[in-house]
């Protein structure tokens, strides 16, 4: 976790991980070692906004988390949801983020990696789930699978522009951050997405990302 | 050309004064021409404007500007070596915005500077203007790495430099800040730009509507709530409490996927550059955010915030220091130029 800020006292434990919209406290929760995802009141934002959007996201999170299971996609279990204090508890999920495996990969473990993690959104796609959040920091590599966490951007959508959409943030992660690894993991990203859902739909899909990518400004898709 | 002298040479000038060179910058991307004089130390010597306004109720008309600027051309050039005491001898470079912008008045800058640089027999260089907004913003705040919010009428982007790019982690996905802001306006009758207006309006409300609030992972889409915006104001709601509640809700979208950006990358500096930089209430909820990452918000000054030739004349000279240059007969202009394809040898 690349701005782990150590061992920070917290109600619930250490802080692992502050994020953008919530600490990520590790502590405890009936004997068991858990992961405490709060949303903390976001004091930019007007209140009444900002209220209506952390319970929306973290109830919705919950559902998904578990909806993401039918569709065959590892997600950490759910111990317990707090809505009074937009808190999610669960299942401490133990391994390395995919955003800092990256670098570390050789070649065709890259392959190997981002093949199942295009498998794995396929899957989520097919089920209907448009995860909304497709980051490299999302995915974490657990015990040899792909565990996907932060469901709060997800969406219940079977068109082929939210799945596109859903692609091209994988895209912009991977040109944006990981630049030296972007072709070669999106080429075996969109060959592990069509072996799921196949050649049809994955076509539709990436054209419709194209499509996507020419409404931004200034865009020149190739 | 020789990208490893980038650095060194910057330095080496900026100790000497005797080796002080300068580069003139030609701006000509939408309604602002404007030429500046900056020196190879980071010093800006002028920047003189002409601003175009449209008509009341509409937007910029490409061929209205050009012809503005056309006519101001003359006088903002002689008006910006006048004050910045340097004779056009001593110029080592010129530096034109090839784009991205409008065509008709991206052909006025280049041709100014086309012929300002054959004449004198100096390189012409060719500057993406966002990069200029970036590079500009990053001389007068001292930011060293920053997460970058770039937010115009013809940009809204988060980016972070890496790789010899600045390399873009968030953006919209349809409209951009500046145009929701002046679409928004015009629908109410107001010229373009219509940021202050706005922000004037909101500030005397505190009456919040709900409105569409799209974050999309790291991108945000405003189409929904420039809709929804003109409905309330169609269906009677006054202009300032509309007003009050676009930019809140768009203010906070932005912020948030900025923070997103920050919390991602770990970076300690946010630096916000472009036009619509100047509304205080955004840069309030910029520095709100930022306390949250112990991170510091860089803010460009007001006066270079904007469009303004200083940003391709600093560019220009960083640029220069690494050998790039266009020919003549080669300086067209590209009106969708995108600055994750520009390489940034200098910051190498």
């Amino acid at each position: 976790m690349s701005i782990s800020l150590g061992v920070t006292e917290h109600p619930h434990g250490h802080l692992l991980y502050r994020g953008a919209e919530a600490d990520v406290v590790l502590g405890d929760w009936q004997g068991l070692e858990a992961v405490f995802k709060i949303r903390k009141p976001l004091t930019y934002r007007l209140q009444v906004l900002d209220e209506a959007i952390r319970r929306q996201r973290t109830v919705h999170e919950a559902e998904m988390m578990h909806l993401a299971k039918s569709a065959g996609v590892c997600t950490p279990f759910l111990y317990n949801v707090d809505i009074q204090s937009s808190t999610l508890v669960m299942e401490f999920v133990r391994g390395v983020r995919v955003k800092d495996l990256v670098a570390s990969l050789s070649g065709t473990q890259l392959d190997g990696t981002f093949f199942e993690f295009g498998g794995d959104v396929a899957k989520l796609h097919r089920f209907g789930i448009m995860h909304g959040d497709l980051t490299t920091a999302n995915v974490v590599r657990s015990d040899g699978r792909l565990v996907f966490v932060d469901f709060g951007l997800s969406v219940r959508t079977t068109r082929i522009e939210d799945h596109g959409v859903d692609l091209r943030l994988i895209k912009e992660t991977l040109v944006g951050a990981h630049p030296g690894a972007s072709a070669r993991a999106l080429d075996a990203l969109n060959r592990g997405y069509a072996s799921v859902v196949g050649q049809a739909r994955s076509r539709a899909v990436l054209k419709q990302l194209q499509n996507i990518e020419r409404r931004g400004r200034y865009a020149r898709v190739t | 050309m020789s990208t490893s002298l980038a650095t060194s040479t910057v330095r080496r000038a900026s100790c000497r004064p005797t080796m002080r060179r300068y580069v003139l910058g030609v701006e000509s991307t939408a309604h602002t021409f404007s030429v500046s004089v900056v020196s190879s130390d980071g010093r800006i010597l002028s920047n003189t404007k002409s601003v175009y306004l449209p008509p009341e109720g509409s937007g910029i008309h490409p061929f209205e500007a050009s012809q503005k600027h056309l006519g101001a051309a003359p006088k903002v050039v002689a008006d910006a070596l006048e004050t910045s005491g340097v004779s056009v001898g001593r110029l080592c470079a010129v530096a034109y915005a090839m784009g991205p912008g409008l065509g008709p008045c991206l052909r006025v800058g280049a041709v100014v500077a086309r012929t300002l640089a054959s004449s004198l027999r100096v390189p012409l260089i060719p500057v993406n203007h966002a990069v200029g907004h970036i590079e500009l913003g990053c001389l007068l705040t001292d930011s060293k790495d920053p997460v970058v919010l770039l937010v115009s009428g013809g940009h809204t982007m988060i980016l972070a430099y890496s790789d010899n790019r600045w390399r873009v982690l968030g953006e919209s996905l349809d409209l951009t800040l500046g145009q929701l802001l002046d679409q928004f306006g015009r629908h109410h009758g107001l010229a373009s730009p219509c940021g202050r207006a706005i922000e004037e309006a909101a500030a005397s409300s505190s009456n919040y509507l709900r409105l569409p609030y799209s974050v999309k992972g790291n991108d945000v889409s405003f189409s929904g709530l420039l809709t929804a915006s003109k409905v309330l104001l169609d269906g009677g709601v006054s202009f300032s409490d509309v007003s009050y509640s676009i930019q809140e809700t768009a203010f906070a979208m932005v912020t948030e996927v900025t923070e997103r950006a920050l919390a991602f990358t770990g970076k300690k500096e946010v630096m916000i550059v472009g036009g619509v930089a100047a509304n205080r209430r955004l840069s309030s909820m910029m520095c709100d955010m930022a306390r949250r990452h112990s991170a510091v918000v860089a803010m460009t000054p007001l006066e270079y915030s904007g469009d303004c030739g200083a940003q391709i004349a600093w560019t220009g000279w960083l640029a220069h220091t690494c050998g790039i240059q266009i020919p003549v007969p080669e300086s067209n202009v590209m009106q969708s130029w995108r600055l994750d394809r520009v390489d940034i040898p200098w910051r190498n």
